[in-house]
């Protein structure tokens, strides 16, 4: 079953193409790897998806419909961590997370004793009263994480989820993606280590230049490719060749009086 | 969370907003979230500035509102005047709208125009409107109790000198008077929003903010400029452009209503009076999803910024900046040109000391002839240009980016006071002295040569004073502080920073009736000027 569908989508800002012809499938319980280079145009697309902009050419549609014509309702069942960590950090992680999670329509209680619960899973019981203006990245972290779940949503929108999080956290939350996509959740994972959307993601969906140059497991780009690794295949399909001479470069540079 | 009491009292209209198809629980709770935050001072990231740790939760707001109620007390002797209706109600009302309009435009035009909540709420099912209407009750909430806190003694006053229906009128008025105010100022933006882009809507939104500051002077000018002065009693003569003056709408209404004047031209004005204010605001619900829409034009980056040459005319002036300031004062220069709350908080003031000298002048100009007037020495009202300072240096220490201010301690600046010094020249150099120098120019024509030394005087007068606003102040790292939504800029600190230009002033005129006086005290005020900056 389709739960994503995008259709030519373009987008430009003041006369800059960012977007110029997206098209893309996603179905049920997929987890998509989304990656590209700095300014590819993944956190627009991201952004086009959950409304926050408009003014693009083509069509969205999530959960089968429209989302230019049927209003704001299906973001109820979608859960996004942006990638810059915007929060109201001056309210207590119980006060956001309840906050957050009334505006997807919880009731308050259930939501309170939810996203305790789901903090002490982290190991952060005894913060749930704290100012989130005094948590370390990876508390920050945690907490948008447990906001993006709380309601339960059937498509997740992560824009590098593991920032700041130590080994553990990472091991138990790629272990929950797992879990979500075996009953059917679909993951939408953008991120810059390779290694990690090589391993998560059934998968993977290269955006280069404003389109879509890669789209598939991480076996058939492989084979494509003939490279060993994601980074590899990476750098050869954003045609990028020189890191040995851009690495040297920088060192003399550094080096340089 | 508290339960606010305003909140209750919002439950009240709970049917009404929602016939507005606006989710009212959902309103309420963000509303609720936003006051919890604006009493929640935000931490900063240099410990040693914020001694004053987690204060015990009460809005800073609530402190500054006495000096609302001291202006309050300006309205006062208007209820004791004999004459019509008309001309006392207008001008109150001029002067009560002066202030609320100069309020929202400098000190909340920044929530109006906030974009850091769109990650938050656009990203869930929570409607447009919604939201909107969230932002525009928010600001609403604080512009009532300005209004309460100006208006609390004059309607006191009111109900024993006038009786229980002019108290009764008036309080219904002030409230009509703050929906159009800020109807009126959301749909202005919108206008701005619609028509402009990018960059460009960034510089017109501050000009137009200067441009409104203006006006009002103005306004206010036109306003009691309808009244004729004859036989010591007001006397006015409608004519059509006087509808455009909204105080003398609710002039008006007073007139028909207690006076009972039915002149058509006073009908006419009482019913702008109700009309005014509640086609602004329906026109404004009806355009809220247009505002939303365009205001995330306000985030877009769009075409490349021309680097500036000013900087190598600077590199000609070594003694006003030195080697080691230059790159503080660059990026100080920056900062000031690309932060968008500094300048909605700063631009509009920018306006007024454009206007004020000129106001002051003109006000007894019309008393005198036009020799005795260049004869005069109403040049000194170039010293109302320093009122622009004490804001301005208080805002020096807010950012938007203030996070960022950790770069300052991990590199090895040698002492971080260097680059408040370097902040502080680049709003003199940036902001002041292009105005100072623009209302010097036309007061030079005004008045001739005679006043260059007076002027070259009061513009040091302007340094000793920019230094002072600063020690006087928390001294707080420039860029440093988190800009709250509610700022105080009726703060009892740069309330009492403008009781110093008067004390210039009459120094300076002391120093005119000596000979060499000015020169003496252009001296005198160079060497503090050294002696203080020395102190940064």
């Amino acid at each position: 079953m389709e739960v994503l569908s995008i259709t030519d989508l373009r987008k430009s800002y003041g006369g800059k193409a960012v977007l110029t012809g997206v098209d893309l499938k996603v179905n049920k319980g997929e987890i998509i790897g989304y990656i590209g280079p700095n300014g590819a145009g993944k956190s627009t697309t991201v952004k086009l998806m959950l409304g926050l902009e408009g003014g693009y050419s083509g069509k969205i549609e999530i959960f089968g419909e429209d989302i230019a014509t049927q209003g704001e309702g299906y973001k109820k069942r979608i859960g996004y961590i942006p990638e810059t960590a915007e929060m109201y950090d001056s309210l207590t992680a119980q006060e956001y997370l309840t906050f957050v999670a009334e505006l997807y329509g919880m009731d308050y209680d259930d939501a309170d004793r939810k996203a305790k619960a789901m903090l002490e899973v982290f190991g952060m019981g005894d913060s749930y009263h704290s100012r989130i203006s005094s948590f370390s990245k990876g508390m920050k972290q945690k907490t948008l994480i447990v906001s993006s779940f709380l309601h339960d949503p059937d498509l997740l929108f992560l824009d590098e989820p593991l920032t700041g999080l130590d080994a553990n956290s990472v091991m138990v939350f790629k272990e929950i993606l797992a879990r979500f996509a075996a009953e059917g959740k679909t993951i939408f994972y953008s991120s810059h280590i390779m290694d990690v959307v090589e391993k998560i993601s059934n998968r993977i969906v290269l955006l280069h230049g404003g389109y879509i140059v890669a789209n598939g497991s991480f076996e058939e780009l492989k084979s494509q490719s003939q490279e060993g690794t994601l980074e590899n295949i990476f750098n050869q399909m954003t045609g990028f060749h020189e890191h040995q001479e851009r690495a040297a470069e920088f060192v003399s540079i550094v080096k340089e009086g | 969370m508290d339960q606010f009491f305003i909140l209750r009292l919002l439950d009240l209209f709970q049917p009404l907003f929602e016939k507005l198809g606006i989710e009212y629980k959902t309103m309420r709770r963000i509303l609720q979230v936003k006051l919890t935050m604006d009493q929640r001072r935000k931490p900063t990231v240099f410990q040693q500035s914020g001694n004053k740790k987690d204060k015990p939760e009460k809005n800073e707001f609530f402190k500054s509102l006495w000096i609302y109620a001291l202006f309050g007390l300006m309205l006062i002797p208007f209820l004791f005047f004999k004459d019509t209706y008309l001309f006392q109600v207008s001008i109150l009302f001029s002067i009560f709208m002066f202030i609320v309009m100069t309020t929202l435009i400098s000190d909340f035009s920044s929530v109006l125009l906030d974009l850091r909540d769109k990650s938050v709420l656009s990203t869930k099912p929570v409607n447009s409107k919604t939201v909107s209407m969230a932002k525009l009750l928010h600001v609403t909430i604080y512009m009532l109790y300005i209004t309460l806190a100006i208006t609390l003694i004059p309607l006191i006053v009111s109900l024993f000198v006038k009786g229980f229906l002019f108290f009764l009128l008036l309080l219904g008025t002030f409230v009509l008077a703050d929906i159009f105010i800020i109807a009126f100022t959301a749909l202005l933006y919108l206008f701005i929003l619609r028509f402009f882009d990018g960059e460009k809507l960034k510089d017109i939104i501050n000009y137009v903010q200067i441009a409104l500051s203006i006006a009002m002077m103005v306004g206010y000018q036109v306003v009691i400029r309808s009244f004729e002065f004859v036989d010591l009693t007001y006397q006015f003569d409608f004519s059509w452009w006087q509808l455009l003056l909204p105080p003398l709408w609710f002039g008006g209404l007073f007139d028909l209503l207690l006076g009972g004047r039915t002149a058509t031209g006073i009908i006419l004005l009482a019913a702008f009076a109700v009309i005014g204010p509640v086609v602004s605001i329906v026109v404004y619900l009806k355009m809220i999803p247009d505002f939303e829409r365009n205001l995330q034009k306000l985030s877009s980056q769009s075409g490349k910024k021309k680097s500036s040459s000013r900087w190598k005319l600077l590199r000609s002036v070594p003694f006003f900046v030195s080697k080691a300031e230059l790159q503080f004062f660059r990026f100080a220069s920056r900062m000031m040109k690309n932060e968008r709350d500094f300048k909605l908080k700063v631009y509009p003031s920018l306006g007024f000391a454009i206007v004020i000298p000129f106001v002051f002048m003109f006000n007894s100009y019309s008393w005198m002839t036009f020799e005795e007037f260049t004869a005069s020495r109403n040049y000194m009202t170039i010293y109302s240009v320093l009122l622009v300072i004490p804001a301005s240096v208080m805002m020096l220490a807010h950012s938007g980016s203030y996070k960022g201010s950790w770069v300052f301690q991990v590199a090895p600046v040698a002492s971080l006071g260097i680059i408040n010094k370097a902040a502080l020249k680049a709003f003199l150099f940036q902001l002041f002295l292009p105005l100072y120098l623009l209302v010097s120019i036309v007061f030079s024509i005004l008045f001739g040569v005679r006043i260059i030394d007076d002027l070259f005087a009061a513009l040091i007068a302007a340094l000793v004073y920019t230094v002072l606003c600063f020690l006087l102040g928390k001294k707080e790292l420039a860029f440093s502080q988190p800009f709250d939504a509610v700022q105080k800029s009726g703060d009892i600190s740069v309330f009492l920073l403008f009781l110093i230009i008067p004390i210039l002033v009459g120094l300076h005129f002391l120093a005119l009736t000596l000979p060499y006086g000015v020169i003496g005290y252009a001296i005198a005020l160079f060497i503090i000027n050294l002696v203080l900056w020395r102190k940064l």
